[in-house]
């Protein structure tokens, strides 16, 4: 062989050994898929009497969308884990694709199969209200998951988080902490979610009430996209703007951990920070205490949990077995509850 | 092609004496031409400028911008503004800001001059990031994750590559299925979920400095030399010009179209690899839906910086100016605490304003000028 | 001018070259035909003439039509023809227009007088400023000065459309068709018959049949597809756009450069019908002998001024209409060939080469120092099969071989490490990059060579460049400016040039001198001489019969893809090789 020859040969082989490599980290890379907790779903058996007890088959519809987030996904998988605890649910699932549109389209596939309740967390509320009037005149109960159709007759029941509560519990934790370090004139931000969706709003709505309610005011505020990377990119910018800061709050815990991760970067320590929705990452930093990270408010996912549980009963025409009424009631909004390092483990199990 | 020049150098050598027509008095006078021509053609040049003065002063236009910016800055925040080492610190994060788009536009605008799109590099870097934070690939460490993260940001640019030089798809068409698919995979592996990077090195490359500068700074201004070596000085970013400019002229001239499309892709893939973990080390983590939109951001900033679209022109430059205007507007609407909507508004408006600018003053100016030299001469 | 206009209206008599080929039986004839291209061939170079280019025109044109000429004043035009042969009242007058752009004064003074029903010949250099002029007429630029007359009123055009209704219509080079419309569709492109805002499809069928029965074409169907026509069918629907818009005065940009010969035959056979219907028509062209064929009355302009106006078509010698563009006389100066023959080496071997639908069966060779010329029509495979020995087409069958190895098909790469250039038919679209520096263009297939791990030299590559710059003596001289800036017998250059600098051994020109001037093809020819001198073997597509002739050594005939004859050049003339492309083929390419 020549010299060129054992040269390219040595060079085939080093390749070798990369691609090699690379097939090992590239095809040993396994999908990280988790199985919701099972504190999330509220297991038949263990109830006694009551609702639990099996009763007329019911087949549930259920749409959401393409989770592209955290919470999402946790919402799918609980609804999911719910309905496989009962013995007497069918549970139908369509995809909602990636906009509204996408998930009408869905939908109407769906209420082609005469499903005996749809529970929906739609895209956009307003934007499927139409869609809930529809159902509901087919006779089909339609329970709506978060976001809210605009029309009461579009839904048999709501059920849904309180983002005006969030920000108000958010603010109100701000306000006790900062009163309890006696500290005159605080700078306040606010890194919030997508501006464009209305539950956002609520949520700055509430936050900026509540402060207002102690004359305090949000100093900056920062939109980023629920991503962490973009959570990276608006709190670097806020801390850009204000030099000194005594209290944050973040709406979203996924897009937190970009969050914490500029607050690292930019090794700003000197104030404290409040989060959103209630990850299991942050109840753990919470608990653990060694972030700027001290408290969350929750908005949780478990409500889709509960939306399958109610639907169950809507469809067999049962009440809640602890109320005096004989039908589910038709609003049901979840509290928000302030995480802190005190109750932390409580919620440890409701994280996502 | 290259082999034995030995061959063509008396051939060379034996061609020019007598050139072919007339006047023997008028040979010598280009030869007499040629010869005071020769002389300050070499040192006129700078190495710098490369060959174009309109891109030169293309670039000036785009600086001048920056400066209006930061006197805007300036106007609106004195307190900030009069603190040095608050504006140096500021100055440090619009660059680390612009790092991530940064890299992924070098590889964008040599996609553009070469004359094709890109759209699918937003969903390689989520791809790439999400890739290489799985439990799996953060087992092998740093090194393996970074491995991880070039080679699936190369191996996608290959695909699309691929599919758009042998496969005859409209790049417009294979990116933008790209951008779908990458985007869908990493949704797929992730579950949905954001992967959080618990490698210290890794997050550490997003808060290290050395001698006060940001190694995201160092990485985005290797990547840019780079690039303009690659582009102004190689024989790759020659074959680029020819295939975005002329790519039936640059066939027939004996040069590979076909594999250098395909290089520019994957070369496009690669610089979104790096990207992925600059962004996974700024965000201690990554997720399917993480480098939303940068694929417009880096188009927009290689237009911008004077890229054109249907390819044969552009500099990295300008491409850099681009990024770093965009990052000062976001920096300067977030130290202003206004809205992303109005930001958002404004960077429309500078994209068709710098673009209306170029025309204006490089096209019509120039030729208004031009007319009066020539009408007073 | 007033004095030619007013001048002999008795002889203003019918327009067709039929009656003017009667009436032209004057002293000027003999001369015309002694300046026929064919006869120029193998001439040498004009010493004096081309010594003398640098001298004012005036001083050259001292022929026999001296006395009638008025003393050059500069913008003034020389001569005032009588108006034998002209028609009609005066549609056009044109009076010191002038045109600048940066750095340019692209016309400088322009006069021209246009009347109904003749056909008005532009002639002039690349660069002369017939372009602007056709633009300006067209309404795409407005003139800095001067002033326009359009049927007896002063005009200025904002935009194309204002010139299309007031009666000019423009077909340029680059016909402006959309492939994808039916004929009807792009002859009122932009003015549909409508109705409530429904066009009127059925109204505008008719109408189109019309104007294409008018024409002459009525059997081109108004809904076919306009990318289902042949170039000469095109060219027919272009004329009928001009027509839907009432034109009085059509402007053709050589309208014959995409025709083959039995198209451009066509092609005037259409022009008499326009103008006997007393339309205007301004023709421009390159070709002295179509000139002659359709032209009433010739203009010629140089460096955007009006060196001549209104001289007869048919009967200005050919050395003055030369001189008048040029500053020379003689159009085609072929180099002579070397008197001994060394026969070179074999260099390219083709055996049998095919593709379906383009050539069959093609086999040649050509010898090192060799000049091989291809003739035949457009149409007859010739740039088809250039391009496959090329490997920029895929052969389906045969080989093709340099110094007897096979090259791998449809490689260009293959073939240019082999040793072979090519000099594409299409400048602009197909060898090119406009924007880039000339040096950049020159080097385009060589800048690997100078270049060192990767990194180009790019003083070395000004150097390579300004050799041949020098070389082909390019004009201008500065290897920095945009290639797009050059005139086209300029860019030929860099194109060949290019080649010069690698090892090529064999050069494939297609079409080297379409749309270069007259005096930038005498130096091409000179180059391409020169290199065969040095060994390079040289394979030759022209569409121009007596550049084949008067610069290959051998000669290859091409008709319908076959090779119908191969003989040495001096063995064949100008009308065998003519009988031998057109056998056959007259009714190939007509519209159907």
């Amino acid at each position: 062989m020549t010299s060129h020859g054992r040269d390219l040969s040595r060079r085939r082989l080093l390749f070798g050994g990369a691609a090699l490599g690379a097939g090992a980290l590239l095809v040993g890379c396994t999908s990280n898929e988790e199985k919701p907790t099972e504190a999330q779903t509220k297991a038949a058996a263990n109830e006694s009497g009551g609702n639990s007890e099996p009763g007329k088959k019911v087949t549930i519809g259920f749409s959401a969308p393409a989770a592209d987030h955290g919470w999402i996904a946790a919402i799918t998988n609980n609804a999911k884990a719910q309905a496989g605890a009962y013995s007497d649910v069918e549970f139908k699932s369509v995809e909602a694709g990636a906009d509204a549109a996408a998930q009408r389209a869905a939908l109407s596939t769906l209420l082609s199969q005469k499903p005996d309740v749809i529970v929906l967390l739609p895209h956009d509320g307003k934007e499927l209200n139409a869609f809930g009037l529809e159902a509901m005149k087919a006779g089909i109960p339609v329970v709506n998951l978060d976001r809210a159709f605009p029309d009461a007759k579009a839904y048999r029941l709501q059920i849904k988080g309180d983002n005006y509560g969030m920000g108000v519990a958010a603010a109100t934790f701000i306000v006790e902490q900062l009163k309890a370090k006696g500290v005159s004139n605080p700078v306040i931000g606010e890194i919030a979610g997508i501006d464009s969706l209305e539950l956002t709003q609520e949520r700055s709505k509430g936050f900026a009430d509540t402060l207002a309610q102690n004359g305090l005011k949000v100093a900056n505020r920062r939109a980023a996209e629920f991503t962490a990377d973009s959570g990276q990119q608006a709190a670097t910018g806020l801390f850009q703007a204000l030099p000194k800061i005594d209290a944050i709050w973040n709406h979203d815990d996924d897009q937190g951990i970009g969050v914490l991760a500029a607050v690292n970067q930019a090794n700003r320590k000197e104030f404290f920070m409040v989060g959103g929705a209630g990850s299991k990452k942050a109840m753990e930093d919470i608990q653990a205490d060694n972030t700027v990270l001290k408290a969350t408010v929750t908005y949780s996912p478990s409500m889709a949990s509960s939306a399958i549980s109610l639907a169950r009963l809507i469809g067999q025409g049962r009440g809640m077995s602890d109320l005096v009424e004989l039908q589910v009631p038709k609003e049901i909004v979840l509290a928000s509850e302030t995480i802190t390092k005190e109750n932390a483990s409580d919620y440890l199990k409701l994280g996502f | 092609m290259t082999t034995d020049s030995t061959k063509a150098a008396p051939d060379r050598a034996a061609l020019p004496a007598q050139s072919p027509p007339v006047d023997p008095a008028q040979t010598e006078a280009a030869a007499g031409h040629a010869a005071t021509a020769k002389a300050p053609n070499r040192g006129r040049i700078p190495f710098w400028s490369g060959e174009g003065g309109e891109g030169a002063r293309r670039n000036l236009g785009l600086l001048a911008t920056l400066v209006v910016l930061v006197v805007i800055g300036i106007a609106t925040r004195p307190d900030l503004y009069g603190n040095a080492s608050w504006v140096w610190g500021n100055t440090l994060t619009i660059l680390k800001l612009a790092s991530v788009v940064g890299v992924v536009t070098v590889g964008m605008t040599f996609v553009i001059i070469g004359g094709g799109i890109d759209l699918s590099v937003g969903a390689i870097v989520a791809l790439a990031g999400v890739w290489c934070t799985t439990v799996a690939t953060q087992s092998y460490g740093a090194g393996g994750m970074i491995f991880s993260a070039l080679v699936v940001g190369l191996a996608v640019g290959v695909v699309n590559g691929l599919l758009i030089s042998y496969g005859k798809l409209v790049p417009f068409i294979a990116t933008l299925a790209m951008m779908v698919a990458a985007r869908g995979l990493a949704a797929e592996i992730s579950d949905k979920q954001t992967q959080v990077s618990d490698n210290q090195f890794i997050n550490g490359i997003a808060s290290t400095s050395l001698l006060g500068i940001p190694l995201l700074v160092y990485i985005l201004a290797a990547v840019v030399i780079a690039g303009w070596v690659l582009l102004n000085r190689t024989t790759f970013g020659r074959r680029t010009v020819a295939v975005g400019g002329n790519a039936e002229a640059a066939r027939l001239a004996g040069i590979n179209v076909r594999l250098h499309t395909l290089l520019l892709y994957a070369l496009s893939g690669l610089c979104c690899g790096i990207a992925a973990i600059m962004l996974t080390a700024q965000a201690n983590s990554a997720q399917a839906a993480m480098a939303n939109l940068y694929e417009l951001d880096a188009i927009a900033a290689a237009i911008i910086g004077g890229t054109l679209l249907s390819g044969g022109r552009g500099t990295i430059v300008g491409s850099l100016l681009g990024v770093i205007i965009f990052s000062t507007i976001t920096n300067l609407f977030a130290i202003n605490g206004l809205s992303t909507e109005a930001q958002n508004m404004v960077k429309g408006g500078i994209i068709v304003a710098a673009v209306l600018i170029q025309q204006v003053q490089f096209g019509n100016l120039g030729t208004r000028f031009g007319r009066k030299r020539a009408s007073t001469a | 001018m007033s004095a030619a206009d007013d001048r002999d209206p008795t002889a203003t008599g019918p327009t067709t070259p039929d009656h003017r080929g009667e009436a032209a039986t004057n002293d000027h004839h003999d001369d015309r035909a002694a300046d026929q291209p064919t006869a120029g061939r193998h001439a040498a170079p004009d010493q004096e003439a081309a010594a003398d280019r640098q001298v004012a025109p005036e001083h050259e044109a001292a022929g026999r039509h001296a006395a009638e000429r008025a003393p050059d004043g500069g913008a003034r035009p020389l001569v005032e023809a009588p108006a034998d042969t002209v028609a009609g009242e005066v549609v056009l007058r044109l009076t010191d227009v002038v045109k600048t752009f940066p750095g340019v004064r692209a016309l400088d003074g322009v006069q021209l007088e246009v009347r109904a029903g003749e056909v008005h010949c532009l002639l002039g250099q690349n660069g002369a400023g017939k372009s602007t002029l056709i633009k300006v007429l067209a309404g795409v630029h407005r003139p800095d000065s001067g002033e326009v007359m359009w049927r007896g009123e002063p005009a200025a055009f904002a935009n194309p459309q204002a010139a299309m209704r007031a009666g000019i219509a423009t077909i340029y080079q680059e016909l402006d068709l959309v492939d994808d419309l039916s004929v009807a569709e792009n002859a009122f492109l932009g003015h549909e018959p409508r109705r409530l805002g429904f066009v009127r499809r059925g109204h505008m069928a008719r109408r189109t049949r019309g104007i294409l029965a008018r024409l002459g074409h009525g059997e081109i169907p108004p809904g076919r597809l306009v990318r289902h026509l042949p170039a000469a069918g095109k060219q027919v629907v272009s004329m009928a756009r001009a027509l839907s818009h009432e034109a009085r005065l059509i402007i053709m940009d050589e309208p014959s450069a995409v025709l083959a010969h039995d198209e451009v035959d066509n092609l005037f056979r259409i022009i008499r019908e326009l103008t006997a219907q007393g339309i205007a028509v301004i023709y421009i062209s390159h070709r002295l002998e179509e000139i002659r064929e359709i032209g009433d009355r010739v203009t010629v302009l140089k460096d955007g001024r009006t060196t001549a106006a209104n001289l007869p078509a048919r009967d200005t010698p050919t050395r003055d209409l030369v001189s008048r563009m040029t500053g020379r006389s003689i159009e085609y100066v072929f180099p002579d060939r070397p008197v001994d023959e060394p026969a070179g080496e074999e260099l390219l071997t083709v055996d049998g080469l095919t593709r379906a639908g383009e050539f069959a069966d093609v086999s040649l060779n050509v010898r090192a120092g060799e000049i091989v010329g291809i003739a035949g029509l457009v149409g007859s495979g010739r740039s088809e099969l250039l391009e496959t020995i090329y490997g920029a087409r895929r052969a389906e069958s045969g080989t093709v071989r340099m110094d007897g190895r096979a090259l791998r098909a449809g490689s260009v790469g293959a073939a240019v490490k082999a040793g072979m250039g090519m000099a594409p038919e299409e400048r602009k679209s197909q060898a090119l990059l406009l924007g880039e520096p000339i040096y950049r263009n020159v080097t385009l297939a060589t800048f690997g060579r100078y270049s060192r791990l990767g990194f180009t030299n790019a003083g070395r590559e000004r150097d390579e460049a300004g050799r041949i710059a020098d070389n082909l003596e390019l004009r201008p001289r500065d290897v920095r400016r945009a290639v797009g800036t050059l005139s086209g017998g300029n860019q030929q250059k860099v194109v060949v040039g290019r080649w010069l600098l690698g090892d090529t051994r064999l050069l494939l020109l297609d079409e080297p001198t379409r749309g270069v001037d007259v005096g930038a093809r005498a130096e091409l020819y000179q180059v391409i001489r020169q290199l065969a001198a040095r060994g390079v073997g040289v394979l030759l597509v022209s569409s121009e019969v007596p550049e084949v002739l008067g610069l290959a050594d051998r000669v290859l005939v091409m008709r319908e893809g076959r090779v119908v004859r191969e003989a040495p050049a001096d063995e064949l003339d100008e009308n065998t090789v003519l009988d031998l492309v057109m056998a056959g083929s007259l009714m190939e390419g007509a519209p159907a």
